[in-house]
């Protein structure tokens, strides 16, 4: 399967009367995206607001970040199961605007966070501070119910996603980058002395701000399964959790999934990269084992020898890391590990809630606790009170100057499990 | 099955469809009472550490073990003591109770959340 | 000039050996040659102000009034930096230095550093709280341990940035440190695999925790024929503490018939550990040796039989490498003897 990504650079946005990408500067008419959030009765309201990297900008708290691609050839589109049918993605052409990106806020519980600041120290720790976002603020009908409100801001920022990728269809892009995976067979054939390395993409899955979404299935509901790695270059995941923003994976992330790049790049060189395999993360017991067994099933039968797992999240989420690890190193299959660290604001508390001795090479995004001090802003974007009482902030963290003194794990990103970053510890 | 709680909410929604025991007390005190039904012999079901709310930060928990009395789990015993040490390491921080602290609509919010879990694992 | 006090234990300030390792703290006149060879490796730029002593059991039997005057002494000399040791094996010595450093940084905001072999159990107990160079496991480390030493308090006193552990040679503090990697995780992690498949080396950025975990024997058949044996870390000795086993970092371990005992009593037995509050151990031993307890298991028929004798160490301080030479020998006793169950007790 062979998925060529057209990037069209976007290095700036501008609000304009007509939507469209003159260059490189994407022009957004902000009515008609209003519009297309509000087609769904359960939001009231929306604004819609620019940031880009410099500015003295925080949007918090953000609930989900997403890059605008379009399909201009190849079966389905973008967001296969809530955007366009379920029709196999991940071939043809797919442009994609590169340097921007949507930003949805909104308040789905009090207790919310991410924070994404597009200067300063803050800037730093999340990839977000280097895109032009598209802000979208949206409130919703006070009656609904926290699972319809987050189903509805989760849906609007693919909306204008799509929207905007939309604009960018007939554009022939100047850099085009190419993937091209095989079948099993094929694979065998071509590269018969290279390592077959296959990824384990562990998705959060547990309920609400908690769930990932596979061609529009919940994936708590599904049994460990594959995908061809290019399906995710079209949008084939995509995130419904936002709670501890710093491990948790974006839509934008997997869309950029850099272990699938990464693997990519070493194609048919040093390693034959077989697939993705991908596994959820329940709370129930049983389906921790299961889920794990099949995993360490799924990769024998592939006949790998190495595999790469990434988490996602803390806590529960470190049992199904270790389950699958060790179950996998006890096929005699060699694992790397990527996960974050809770050690604590000095860095003297144990890492992980489990531990293995299988697990022997481990890859960390760094330490959530680690304290930091966020200056003040001179523009906000979004609810900054949350930001008092997120998590990772305490009170008093929101300082009278307006500056901010919390924890790592209340920006977007900032200790990423699938190895977004550079940062980490040890 | 058995659910020990200390929310409300989930004793409402599931206590006519399963056992719930209802803790008047704090998340370690669900987390005491479950390492002590697997102690009797007691399944554990769910994973005590749920979601990504940090413990020192959601005053609610909602654990699911079975009813029926087995032979004692040793994995249980540890996935529990384990919890029980992160719940003890997150304590530690500047506050350890924001959770208990919480206003009303937020800790309403996190009944919600803890609700959502616990549904998630049980409701299939 | 930079001011260090040097605190070492009463063999190295001259006092004598274990005869005089009841000795309370003192400062000394003149410093002693050891104090003397560390003034040397700091080659003018530092120097060694006082050195104070204090006999190891003294410190140990009486830790916080001995901690208070050592404290005091540091004090009125009002130095950049405290050296404690290097106290290389010596367990109690280890643990004092370890703590009297801990102590400076904490109570005294005074930079310190000290200089133990990693098996030391002060090493374990201190490492988050101090800087401890590793060195050998005894004074023939001497020659390695000063140099090592000296450098890093004079980097630590200039405030320099310190590196790892490895780099500088101290004792993993057990610290998570923030860094920026020059590559992002993916890549990382790739490059770890490719190391791993190719059997290249490859360095974990996560060392996991290693638990010594254990899988219990295969349950006892019958327990009502099994002979059981008791043995303890929580020092349960014969009156008097015959074969002198230390209050911490206990050297050995015990081996005493309880042949005709059925009751430990406040004139019969006591506790020889330092680690916990002695009076209810040594008012009534089965307390921590459950003796009373076995023998009316024994009379019920409830178990077999309860072997003739008990072993007992202190577990306060001591060393996982010592405790496990103490049980392998133990346990090897236990097979001979025809023992078919142990119950261990600790405090």
């Amino acid at each position: 399967m062979k998925l060529e990504l057209g990037l069209i650079k976007i290095e700036d946005i501008q609000f304009a009367s007509e939507s469209k990408i003159d260059g490189t500067t994407l022009f957004v008419d902000k009515e008609t995206v209003k519009k297309i959030v509000l087609e769904d009765e359960v939001l009231v309201s929306c604004d819609v607001d620019i940031a880009k990297p410099g500015e003295s900008v925080r949007i918090t708290p953000v609930k989900d970040v997403i890059e605008p691609r379009v399909k201009v050839e190849g079966t389905g589109g973008v967001f296969p199961g809530w955007m366009h049918k379920v029709d196999t993605v991940g071939s043809g052409r797919t442009n994609v605007l590169k340097g921007c990106a949507v930003v949805t806020a909104g308040k789905v519980v009090g207790f919310q966070e991410g924070i994404i600041d597009m200067s300063g120290e803050g800037a730093k720790y999340t990839p977000f501070s280097k895109l032009n976002n598209l802000v979208l603020i949206i409130e919703p009908d006070e009656s609904k119910d926290q699972h319809t409100y987050e189903k509805a801001l989760r849906l609007a920022g693919l909306r204008v996603a799509t929207y905007l990728g939309e604009l960018a269809r007939e554009l022939s892009a100047k850099e085009v980058k190419t993937f091209e995976s095989c079948t099993i067979p094929e694979g065998i054939e071509k590269y018969p002395g290279l390592p077959r390395v296959a990824y384990v993409l562990m998705l959060q899955s547990q309920g609400l701000l908690h769930d990932t979404y596979v061609y529009g299935v919940d994936i708590k509901q599904s049994l460990t399964t594959m995908l061809m790695p290019t399906e995710i270059f079209d949008g084939a995941i995509i995130s419904g959790n936002c709670v501890s923003a710093c491990d948790k994976n974006t839509t934008f992330h997997h869309q950029n999934n850099p272990v699938v790049e990464e693997l990519f790049a070493e194609h048919g060189k040093t390693i034959n990269f077989v697939g993705v395999i991908i596994t959820n993360e329940n709370v129930y017991l049983a389906d921790k084992e299961r889920s794990s067994n099949w995993s360490a099933k799924m990769c024998k039968f592939l006949g790998v020898d190495g595999v790469i797992i990434s988490q996602e999240g803390f806590g529960n989420p470190d049992t199904d890391l270790i389950m699958n690890c060790k179950k996998i190193e006890a096929e005699g299959i060699k694992t790397v590990i990527i996960t974050d660290e809770y050690a604590g604001r000095d860095g003297a508390s144990q890492s992980l809630a489990d531990a293995d001795k299988a697990a022997d090479a481990v890859v960390t995004g760094g330490n959530a606790n680690v304290v930091i001090k966020l200056p003040k802003m001179d523009k906000i974007i979004g609810h900054i009170e949350a930001v008092d009482i997120i998590a990772g902030g305490w009170d008093g963290s929101l300082q009278e100057d307006g500056s901010i003194e919390a924890e790592l794990q209340v920006i977007t990103g900032a200790t990423n499990e699938m190895g977004f970053n550079c940062y980490s510890a040890r | 099955m058995i659910i020990i709680t200390n929310n409300d909410k989930v004793y409402e929604k599931f206590s006519e469809r399963y056992k719930v025991v209802l803790i008047d007390g704090t998340y370690k005190d669900v987390l005491i009472k479950v390492r002590d039904m697997i102690h009797l012999g007691h399944k554990l079901l769910t994973h005590p550490l749920m979601g990504s709310v940090k413990p020192n930060e959601t005053p609610y928990r909602s654990i699911a073990i079975a009813d029926q009395i087995d032979r004692v789990d040793t994995g249980d015993i540890i996935i529990i003591e384990e919890s029980i040490m992160t719940f003890d390491k997150f304590a530690k921080v500047d506050r350890p109770n924001r959770g208990q602290d919480a206003t009303t609509t937020m800790k309403v919010d996190y009944a919600e959340i803890d609700l959502s879990l616990i549904g998630n694992a049980i409701d299939r | 000039m930079i001011k260090i006090v040097h605190y070492i234990n009463q063999f190295y300030a001259g006092v004598g050996g274990e005869d005089k390792a009841d000795v309370g703290p003192e400062k000394m006149a003149t410093i002693p040659p050891i104090s003397n060879a560390l003034k040397a490796q700091f080659k003018g730029e530092a120097d060694v102000v006082a050195t104070v002593y204090c006999g190891d059991s003294y410190f140990a039997e009486n830790t916080e009034a001995a901690l208070e005057s050592i404290l005091a002494y540091i004090e009125e000399e009002k130095p950049d930096l405290v050296v404690t040791g290097p106290a290389f094996n010596a367990g109690r010595y280890g643990v004092a230095a370890g703590n009297i450093a801990a102590a400076v940084t904490e109570k005294l905001g005074i930079k310190s550093i000290s200089g133990m072999y990693i098996e030391n159990p002060g090493a374990d107990m201190f490492k988050g709280k101090t800087y401890i160079v590793s060195t050998r496991n005894s004074a023939v480390g001497m020659k390695d341990a000063l140099p090592l030493m000296a450098k890093l308090a004079l980097k630590l006193v200039k405030g320099e940035e310190i590196g790892s552990a490895e780099e500088e040679g101290y004792i993993s503090r057990g610290v998570r440190v923030p860094v920026w990697e020059k590559e992002r995780g993916a890549r990382r992690a790739v490059n770890m695999l490719l190391n791993k498949l190719n059997g290249e080396e490859y360095i974990t950025e996560f060392p996991m925790p290693m638990f010594d975990k254990v899988d219990p024997n295969a349950a006892i058949k019958d327990i009502t024929k099994a002979k059981v044996a008791l043995v303890t870390s929580g020092g349960i000795v014969p009156k008097g503490n015959p074969d002198h086993i230390e209050s911490s970092s206990a050297s050995h371990y015990g081996k005493y018939d309880i042949d005709g005992v059925s009751d430990l009593t406040a004139e019969t037995f006591q506790t020889a550990h330092g680690g916990y509050d002695p009076v209810y151990a040594n008012d009534d031993a089965d307390r921590v040796l459950p003796v009373d307890i076995m023998r009316d298991l024994e009379k019920e028929g409830k178990i077999g039989k309860l072997h003739r004798y008990y072993y007992s160490t202190v577990g306060n301080g001591t060393s996982v490498a010592n405790s496990k030479k103490y049980a392998e020998e133990i346990a090897k006793e236990l097979v001979a003897d025809g023992v078919d169950a142990v119950i261990l007790t600790s405090t």
